[in-house]
């Protein structure tokens, strides 16, 4: 199966060299590719000189939009699962294999790398973080009624359906519990496998309104809107 | 209504719906987005032209004064304007991203060829 990792980096340019090494280092066997979103430092550059596979957006979108980026690569070129992986050293490469077991067996469509289930991470984010991502997960069980405990994770493993998906559709705003949300709703099977992560090794994290009320209920809305949507 | 008034509400109508049809020519706005604005010119302007059937609505929208109605006339309408514009821009940006998302794509792809 033909495995592709799309990490998204905006001013990465401390941690991107790194991640693509561990990524090297751990298995040949998967491709990666790079979705620079029009970073301001040098993380360009260093793609360029290292000659890793990378995307260079000709504008910053957003994290949303770069991800999307990379499943359309992926579709383009025909791959059978892909992951979103960060560049910020955050997510562990060991845990790719169990990501996408699932898939490879045919048992799911989409799997969420998780924090939370079986409390196997020491990194929880803070108090703050996870009363935020509680809440969340509140309100997609409110809406679908599955339980899904790390809703803002970024480490996530796709089908090659989602994958076309993705492509066409992919949220832009809070796409993390947005696009868990719409899966869940157009009746596609959602898994929760539990991982390990880092705190992340430099650079901001693309949540940066957390503490802010106005995030919650912006992504609380964004789920109800998603929620009474039609899908056929 | 007073002749002045009248007279100054014309021509402030009339500024607006020639500076429309201008801004039409220059090519500044296309037709489809025009259409709202004149349309609005054209309700400002019969209101003022018939102002019996100014009081009569006024009287039968329940307003206490005339200049009530005219506020919450506006307000609806510069309302209904921006909500249009806001549909109008999420509707943009969501080509604009397409656009970025597929030119960087084909970017990167000449740039394989290339090398």
């Amino acid at each position: 199966m033909k495995v592709l990792l799309i990490i998204p980096a905006y001013n990465e340019e401390k941690n991107i060299l790194k991640t693509c090494k561990k990524i090297e280092e751990h298995s040949k066997k998967y491709d990666y590719i790079i979705i620079n979103d029009g970073s301001k430092d040098k993380t360009g550059d260093i793609c360029k000189k290292n000659k890793l596979p990378c995307i260079n957006l000709i504008h910053n979108l957003g994290i949303g939009g770069a991800v999307q980026t990379g499943y359309k690569y992926a579709y383009e070129n025909d791959y059978d699962i892909a992951i979103q992986f960060d560049g910020d050293g955050q997510h562990d490469i060991r845990y790719v294999d169990t990501l996408i077991k699932p898939i490879e067996l045919g048992q799911t469509d989409f799997v969420i790398g998780s924090r939370f289930v079986k409390k196997l991470s020491k990194f929880k984010s803070t108090g703050v973080r996870r009363m935020g991502i509680n809440l969340i997960s509140f309100f997609i069980k409110i809406f679908t009624g599955r339980k899904i405990h790390d809703t803002t994770s970024g480490f996530r493993a796709v089908n090659k359906k989602i994958i076309k998906e993705f492509s066409m559709n992919y949220p832009t705003e809070y796409p993390e519990p947005v696009s868990t949300t719409t899966l869940l709703k157009m009746g596609y099977r959602v898994d929760e496998v539990p991982v390990e992560m880092n705190e992340r090794e430099a650079g901001v994290s693309s949540i940066r309104a957390w503490k802010n009320i106005y995030y919650m209920i912006n992504v609380i809305l964004s789920i109800c809107i998603v929620s009474i949507r039609r899908y056929k | 209504m007073s002749i002045s008034l009248q007279l100054v509400s014309l021509l402030f109508i009339l500024v607006i719906l020639f500076f429309v049809i201008y801004i039409l020519r220059k090519g500044r706005i296309t037709v489809k987005y025009s259409l709202i604005w004149i349309f609005a010119v054209v309700v400002l302007l019969l209101l003022l032209l018939f102002p019996k059937l100014f009081i009569e609505l006024t009287k039968i929208l329940g307003f206490n004064v005339g200049s009530n109605m005219v506020f919450a006339g506006l307000i609806a309408m510069l309302m209904f304007i921006n909500l249009s514009l806001t549909v109008i821009i999420s509707g943009q940006s969501n080509k604009v991203r397409l656009l970025i998302q597929e030119v960087s794509l084909l970017k990167t792809k000449i740039e394989k060829q290339e090398k």
